[in-house]
């Protein structure tokens, strides 16, 4: 794509999520999140095959359906409070009619069915803006209304996606379908912490984008989209492969390494909060998720897997830049004695 | 504590900065110097804890422990030269990292004040030991093994963070210091029953309990010399010392609650001994035999008497010892014919006089012959469980009879006998492999003179 547009319509998309995030009209954040919707379609198009037009008219049909339910909301409100300002949402109903909406937009079950189609459809590096930045902006959205969420709702959300995203990526060999599916259950961590503990799902989020950064700059790096051509690192660059082991079982929530750190605060915040049976649950099913990164480790970094002499030569001619690798290692491996740290995130 | 600590931590360092001839010089002798360090730990003034911070504290349980710990390490690196000798640097620095990682979590786990802080370096030890294990083993059962490995552990192990959580809300600090002071009875009521239940069972699988054992002989087998070692000797006191630390606040549900742990493990440990004598791979063998052992400790634990912990204590740090070694025998034989079949390598005493006599050593103490400590060990807990229960004593004497018949089975399956003829070619017992022995019997035939620093908090 020419340089210009691109830099315009990434330009836009980073303009959509702002406006997203700072807005205090209803109107406006309305307004951001189809700047964000229209922007993105062509970057999902990148690569021009009917298979990528069909995961960007998915991601758009539901994504434009979202934006009505919560346009919908926002009336509701606006007639039963008489003003625009985002502030905790009074009306029940359309307190619940937003959190569907926001729902649908994040890809929490049961509105989850778009996430592993479309992602799969797209190139690595759309997947990547995909999963990660495109979550930003409802994320946003459900912190500031975060008072007035019904918890029953949400948090049967939150334990459905834990469960799908748990399941569903259990038969999976294609890596972007196993990133879909693990952002749909990151994300039902995520809002199952939103109504005890805003903060807590600020820092999930954080640890989250840093972990998928650096999975799909390692993927980027071999440029390979199945377990099969993943498994072809140990020939090519045998340190992507301890790189890709570290991160993955961080991914999982394994001690001593980051990604424990979110699922630790959002168990001893339920826990405080004295549901007892919640927590366990939820992190008995994460370990769905840990069997299938587990998996991926065993093709990639803990057995060499057989490979014919050809791949032996393809080192040479992989030139993939990645960007910011170390920093994004150091992050999603060993931020965890920061823990206390956590109060800057307030 | 620190000064255990940090120089384990750089352990890793020492390996990629050293040259090619001297990695294993260099750790092997910076981790015998750090267990020198350690074994002042052991010198306790009174029957208190000694306090380094309010992050580290050794007490006379977690004392021996530790120094078992910071002994096998030298010991670990000793037995993998062999195999390790014709991979690549890199891959010798790594496995070598691998375990100097492994040991600072392990260091840090026995010494650590706060529960939490313990439980995640509980979990922590998981992630270099499911690394030796998949990377470095030898057969494709391996895969398998490492996964049985992490998912029984994990399984166990997250209800008791939240039972930990819960139990701060409660009582406001998880610090072991405080803990031993503010101490209530537990009231009686179903979510206190559940409570029990999440703390103890993270442990039973660790131990492992009877029924939950399935991931042991899989990991074990599968494992190479090192990771069979620090399974055997380390991984599974964990839980030992987990239950001891944990019952003192988990009273006085323990009385009814340890019933059914109590019928598993007196049924489990006769079981798994029968098992023993008819096993044909011969790391399988002394991988029952640890369950059966470990078996022993659960219900010396959760008798809760004093005679009992003392028995447990000394029986995990003799255990450690032993079945290291025998992991050593074992591996010893591994390296000469590449198959663990237990009568492929028969009538070794002819060929390997030398190596026949830590066999016997190794054998006799498997059976808890007196005066050693596996002795001591087993007489405690056979004794407290007498008092606690007179019926228990036909369990325990059965017990005692099949590990002497288990034992001496394999003694004389592969010592005995005339050897075959396709073993005649095998080398002799390099003195690395008998300096390993020595080093792992020494220990324990000293500790026989002076057993009362190995038996724990209530001597």
């Amino acid at each position: 794509m020419n340089p210009l547009i691109l830099t315009i319509i990434l330009m836009t998309v980073f303009l959509g999520t702002m406006i997203v995030m700072a807005s205090s009209h209803w109107l406006m954040i309305w307004i951001g999140f189809e700047m964000n919707l229209l922007a993105i379609i062509p970057i999902l198009m990148k690569k021009y095959n009917p298979r990528a037009m069909e995961a960007s008219t998915k991601y758009f049909l539901t994504q434009a359906t979202a934006s009505m339910l919560l346009m919908m909301a926002i009336i509701i409100n606006l007639m039963h409070s008489g003003q625009w300002t985002i502030t905790k949402v009074f009306n029940p109903t359309a307190s619940i009619i937003m959190t569907l909406a926001l729902a649908m937009k994040l890809g929490l079950t049961p509105f989850h069915f778009w996430v592993p189609e479309v992602t799969q459809g797209i190139s690595l590096t759309s997947g990547l803006i995909l999963l990660t930045w495109q979550k930003l902006a409802p994320m946003s959205i459900l912190y500031q209304i975060s008072p007035s969420i019904n918890l029953n709702i949400l948090l049967t959300m939150a334990v459905l996606s834990i469960l799908v995203g748990g399941w569903g990526g259990l038969n999976q060999t294609q890596l972007r379908k196993i990133m879909a599916y693990s952002s749909i259950a990151h994300m039902g961590w995520m809002t199952a912490i939103l109504v005890y503990n805003p903060t807590l799902t600020m820092l999930n989020m954080l640890i989250y984008i840093m972990m998928t950064l650096t999975m799909f700059m390692l993927f980027i790096h071999s440029s390979s989209t199945t377990t099969l051509s993943l498994s072809h690192t140990w020939n090519k660059a045998p340190l992507i492969t301890t790189l890709i082991l570290i991160t993955l079982l961080s991914m999982g929530g394994l001690p001593p390494l980051s990604g424990f750190m979110p699922k630790w605060m959002i168990i001893q915040e339920l826990t405080k909060n004295s549901s007892i049976i919640l927590p366990t649950l939820m992190a008995i099913m994460a370990l769905l998720n840990l069997y299938f990164y587990t998996r991926l480790t065993y093709s990639t970094s803990l057995t060499m897997f057989p490979s014919t002499n050809n791949m032996k030569m393809k080192w040479q001619f992989e030139t993939k830049q990645i960007t910011l690798l170390p920093p994004l290692i150091i992050a999603s491996s060993l931020l965890l004695p920061l823990t206390p740290m956590l109060s800057i995130l307030d | 504590m620190l000064k255990i600590i940090i120089p384990t931590i750089m352990l890793m360092p020492l390996t990629w900065l050293s040259k090619k001839n001297m990695i294993w010089i260099n750790t092997t002798t910076y981790s015998l110097l750090i267990s020198l360090i350690s074994l002042s730990l052991l010198n306790q003034p009174n029957n208190n804890s000694l306090n380094f911070s309010l992050m580290f504290f050794s007490d006379p349980l977690s004392a021996p422990l530790l120094v078992l710990t910071t002994w096998l390490l030298p010991l670990m690196l000793m037995a993998s030269q062999h195999h390790l000798s014709k991979e690549p640097l890199i891959r010798k620095k790594l496995y070598i990292t691998m375990l100097a990682m492994l040991q600072t979590f392990l260091i840090m786990t026995f010494t650590t004040t706060e529960l939490i802080s313990f439980y995640i370096l509980f979990e922590a030890t998981l992630v270099p030991t499911l690394i030796i294990i998949t990377r470095w083993g030898n057969q494709t059962e391996r895969l398998n093994a490492g996964l049985y490995f992490l998912f029984y552990t994990l399984v166990g192990s997250l209800p008791l963070l939240v039972a930990l959580i819960s139990i701060q809300n409660l009582t406001g600090s998880l610090n072991f210091l405080l803990i031993q002071y503010w101490n209530q009875a537990l009231p009686d009521s179903w979510s206190n029953i559940f409570l029990w239940l999440a703390c103890m069972m993270a442990f039973m699988v660790k131990m492992p309990l009877y029924g939950l054992h399935l991931w042991l002989p899989k990991a074990h087998v599968e494992a190479p010399i090192a990771g069979s070692m620090v399974l055997a000797a380390i991984l599974l006191k964990l839980g030992g010392y987990g239950m001891l630390r944990i019952t003192m606040m988990l009273n006085p549900q323990t009385n009814f609650m340890a019933y059914p742990f109590l019928m598993l493990s007196l049924w489990g440990m006769i079981m798994t001994s029968s098992i023993c004598l008819r096993q044909t791979d011969l790391k399988s063998l002394i991988a029952y035999s640890s369950v059966s052992h470990m078996a022993l400790v659960i219900v010396a634990v959760l008798i809760q008497t004093p005679w009992s912990y003392m028995g447990a204590t000394a029986l995990m740090i003799a255990h450690g010892l032993t079945s290291s070694m025998l992991f050593c025998l074992a591996n010893s034989n591994y390296e000469r014919t590449h198959s663990r079949t237990m009568i492929l390598a028969r009538g070794l005493q002819t060929l390997l006089p030398l190596m026949a006599a830590w066999w016997l050593l190794a054998s006799l103490t498997n059976l808890a012959l007196p005066p050693s400590i596996n002795l001591i060990g087993e007489l405690f807990v056979v004794m407290s469980s007498f008092s606690w229960s007179n019926i228990t004593i036909i369990l325990m004497g059965a017990n005692i009879t099949i590990t002497a018949l288990y034992s001496l089975y394999m003694l004389i399956t592969t010592q005995r006998g005339k050897y075959t003829h396709h073993i005649n070619s095998i080398k002799p017992s390099f003195t690395r492999e008998n300096a390993l022995m020595a080093l792992h019997m020494t220990p324990l035939l000293l500790l026989s003179l002076n057993p009362k620093i190995i038996l724990g908090f209530t001597y």
